[in-house]
């Protein structure tokens, strides 16, 4: 008998199916009929390779159906074992006044910056989560211009876990601007990351993070090369963020990274939160133009890589991961149900806990309604709250329209958050969201790269699929 | 296993036995042990007999042909001595009359052969199972266990299949495991009987974290896997079994022996493996041994490597994409492309490892397998040439 799978038509007109174990096979119309009508007919490898795959099995076969099981727990993982990703929102301060920033406020706006009292209950709660791995990610504003708030939670969380004996990481999202020495000691000791930002060349990144004095991109490579001197080579990541300006020049964007020393880059669509929203006229595109400029980059990083480089793009590796590997990589956005509040939770400086950081962003911009509860309160609390549960029920994709029938449902989810933002509904009809065009035509791309076979590109794709926990996939 | 023949006299059952100089016998000699004692001379047979007449116990005595000579007062074997190395644990087979050496200490693998029986009937097995009672073979395995002075770095407990002893197979680990601390125990077993969860939970509770387990995996689906073990469902029950001890966080290789069923389907077995059993420390993919079952089989078993390249890189490629590491096992380097070669372990036991005159030229010589002393019949993995100096850079380049 066969088991459920789901079929898809690619753009080269080849046809994809993808059982529900994650495992896929390329397959001629004649096959794919015979698969659903009369298997036996099957060549003999084929059918072994079917059966291999979860596309055909029987009830009897109980090796084969523990092993199912055991594959679905794992792609669960994620979700399953608690938060492992809990964002601190330290401050709305900062000196740049970005033209696509969600949320940032000036020097001298007040009441944007977190109580220390607040901060301290937000590091009792993260250890409420049962997870294992814990990454503590401090967001912003800038979040350097508060140290002092760093440091306070930073110091507090490492004693609480002398006992705890969690797998701890510190990460510290920041334009380094401010960055001194005295940090840099105080980063070292802990064993905190840094994530900036670089959109591209000077120009370009000028132009969408203005400061007042027009060099934003020399101080922040003036704090990434401190931090590497004073800390350690690696300790630095950086993000971009696509703008209008950026998509004529995805080549020099990427080579940028590589100049700058980078060993991979993050190559992430604008996301239509907060102030970006109101100038989406400027700083927008369409699906189209950006998979144009990301194709384009994709293949000059491919390039890159065929000439004896050793550099990735982050989007691709995250999507290749749950393609290709049997472990999955723990990215938040790609799960059914979704991570947000299961994998991740967002501690804003307002005194609240949000499902995720586009969660607080859409606070910023008065709607509140995804407030788990406050700091302060149980995580069971947060976790059944009828928010959190709703989230849950608006993105387990096998009882979504759309997600049901869709090929790729065992490696992506629906994102309510960005539902909600889009059209003003966690409900909203899955299929007409951004997220979901994105993803589709992403796991497009990479599956007509796939069944092209060159050796070195599935060695690169399966090199990408490893999970790297020492990546960081959040927003600067 | 290194046979002996031998002349007794005076022993009256099966045994096993530690060699051991009269020299060593005052520091050595313990009270639950038995000892054969080596004595090249009828001076030291005279020594060793007055001891015995003082009442030491437990004393075989082991003398050279050319001595031409037994004790009236203890058991003696006469055999060619020079094949004895001290600390030999040995068992005598009184109706061949013939001395087995179970264990040497000095040899690279060792290798304690727990049943005869077995669940499957695998093509290439070269030791063909036998269906009698063989339980005294379990009590023989105790024994040597505590006959053994040294602790080597790792000890195969093989079969047949192990895990028909059932519960008492936890019995012989406990004793390997407590006799040597030091030691990796690795039991070669087909994993089926592990997905009988009441056995699994006895055997593996608690159980020495020194022990790994060699299971063979010989295909991706269950038609293709139970054609070669000869043996309906046993697909379904191994990956159980494997799934039962990554449950219980056991170390596991698993094993592919090449003959055509296997090498016809390798890549995809090898992605099969990258996909749903990660877990495992490392894949052995494994020359066939001309002897047992596959002398039988020859259509299916002799193959040559040469002709199985291309699936052998790809195989190999599924592994590494997939980070699990992987070795070629009973393969001469010239059955192999180069590429390969680091994979490659000198894997044959010294007392079955053999060259042919064609490799006394050969510059890889020192780092090859080289081949089964039972590679006969007209039959090696591939056809046996010398690498030159030459070949070998060119290759590289």
């Amino acid at each position: 008998m066969f088991f459920p799978f789901y079929a898809r038509r690619l753009p080269d007109s080849h046809f994809l199916a993808v059982s529900r174990s994650g495992d896929y096979v390329f397959l001629g119309e004649e096959d794919l009929h015979k698969l659903t009508t009369a298997p036996q007919e099957l060549e003999l490898d084929r059918l072994a390779e079917l059966q291999s795959k979860f596309f055909l099995g029987s009830p009897t076969r109980q090796g084969s159906l523990r092993l199912l099981a055991s594959k679905l727990l794992a792609k669960r993982e994620t979700i399953l074992n608690g938060p492992s990703l809990h964002l601190i929102v330290l401050t709305l301060q900062c000196a740049h006044t970005c033209r696509y920033c969600q949320v940032s406020r000036s020097l001298g706006s007040l009441g944007h910056s977190m109580e220390p009292a607040t901060l301290a209950a937000a590091c009792e709660m993260i250890f409420e989560s049962p997870s294992k791995s814990i990454t503590v990610e401090f967001q912003g504003g800038d979040t350097l211009l508060r140290f002092d708030l760093i440091k306070f939670a930073i110091e507090k969380i490492t004693e609480r876990n002398l006992q705890e004996k969690r797998h701890l990481r510190f990460v510290v999202s920041s334009t380094l601007h401010q960055l001194d020495e005295r940090m840099c000691d105080f980063f070292k000791q802990h064993n905190v990351y840094l994530s900036t930002s670089i959109d591209g060349p000077a120009r370009l990144h000028n132009k969408n993070r203005p400061t007042p004095t027009r060099d934003s991109y020399e101080r922040t490579i003036n704090g990434i090369n401190m931090a590497r001197d004073l800390i350690s080579p690696d300790v630095v990541s950086a993000l971009m963020t696509t703008t209008r300006d950026s998509l004529l020049i995805p080549e020099e964007i990427v080579d940028e990274y590589v100049h700058l020393g980078f060993r991979e880059i993050f190559l992430r669509p604008l996301s239509v939160y907060g102030f970006a929203r109101r100038n989406f006229e400027h700083l927008g595109y369409s699906l189209s133009e950006f998979s144009l400029f990301y194709e384009r980059a994709f293949e000059h990083i491919l390039q890159i890589n065929r000439e004896g480089g050793d550099f990735r793009e982050v989007m691709a590796s995250v999507f290749l991961n749950k393609i290709l590997s049997p472990f999955d990589g723990g990215f938040v956005d790609l799960q059914s149900p979704t991570g947000a509040g299961l994998a991740a939770l967002a501690y804003n400086y307002d005194g609240f806990v949000y499902p995720s950081d586009e969660a607080r962003m859409l606070a910023e911009m008065g709607d509140t309604s995804f407030r788990l509860g406050a700091i302060g309160e149980t995580l069971d609390a947060l976790l059944n709250s009828e928010v959190q549960q709703n989230l849950i029920r608006a993105s387990t994709s096998p009882r979504i329209p759309g997600c049901d029938q869709c090929a790729y449902n065992s490696y992506c989810g629906p994102d309510p958050i960005s539902a909600k933002n889009q059209a003003g509904d966690i409900f909203a009809a899955v299929h007409l969201t951004d997220h979901c065009r994105r993803n589709m035509w992403l796991f497009d791309f990479l599956f007509m790269k796939l069944h092209q076979q060159e050796k070195w590109f599935l060695d690169l794709a399966f090199q990408w699929a490893n999970p790297t926990p020492e990546r960081e996939f959040c927003c600067a | 296993m290194r046979k002996l023949p031998v002349k007794t006299h005076g022993i009256p059952l099966r045994g096993v036995q530690r060699v051991i100089s009269l020299a060593l016998l005052a520091n050595e000699w313990e009270s639950g042990l038995q000892f054969m004692v080596l004595v090249d001379s009828i001076g030291d047979a005279g020594i060793l007999e007055q001891l015995v007449d003082g009442g030491l116990k437990n004393i075989v005595v082991c003398v050279p042909y050319h001595l031409d000579w037994h004790s009236h007062i203890m058991p003696t074997v006469a055999c060619d001595t020079r094949a004895l190395e001290l600390h030999d644990v040995v068992v005598l087979n009184l109706e061949k009359q013939e001395l087995l050496v179970v264990y040497r200490n000095s040899d690279m693998h060792h290798a304690i052969q727990l049943t005869n029986r077995c669940n499957s009937f695998c093509l290439m097995c070269s030791q063909p199972p036998t269906t009698h009672d063989d339980q005294w073979l379990i009590d023989e395995a105790l024994l040597v266990a505590a006959h053994i002075n040294d602790s080597p770095s790792a000890i195969g407990l093989s079969g047949g299949e192990p895990l028909l002893l059932g519960p008492r197979l936890r019995e012989v680990i406990d004793a390997y495991a407590t006799r040597l601390p030091s030691t990796r125990i690795e039991i070669l077993t087909n994993g089926r009987l592990l997905a009988d969860e009441v056995l699994a939970t006895h055997l593996l509770t608690g159980i020495s974290d020194k022990v790994s387990w060699l299971v063979p995996l010989y295909g991706h689906a269950d038609f293709l896997h139970d054609f070669v073990v000869q043996s309906v469902g046993a697909f379904e029950q191994t990956i159980g079994g494997l799934l039962t001890l990554q449950s219980y966080g056991q170390a596991i290789q698993l094993r592919i022996v090449l003959i055509e069923p296997t090498l016809r389907v390798l890549p995809e077995l090898c992605r099969f493996i990258g996909r749903n059993l990660p877990f495992v420390r490392e894949v052995a993919l494994m020359g066939c041994e001309p002897i047992g079952f596959a002398l039988a089989n020859r259509d299916a078993c002799k193959t040559d490597l040469a002709d199985w390249h291309a699936e052998l890189i790809e195989a190999a490629n599924a592994l590494r994409r997939a980070n699990v590491p992987y070795i070629f096992m009973n393969t001469p380097l010239c059955a192999l492309p180069q590429s390969l070669w680091a994979h490659a372990h000198q894997s044959i036991s010294d007392w079955k490892r053999s060259f042919r005159e064609e490799c006394s030229i050969c510059v890889v010589k020192t780092n090859c397998s080289g081949l089964f002393s039972w590679h006969n019949h007209n039959w090696t993995p591939t056809v046996i040439k010398a690498i030159d100096g030459k070949a070998c850079n060119e290759e590289v380049h």
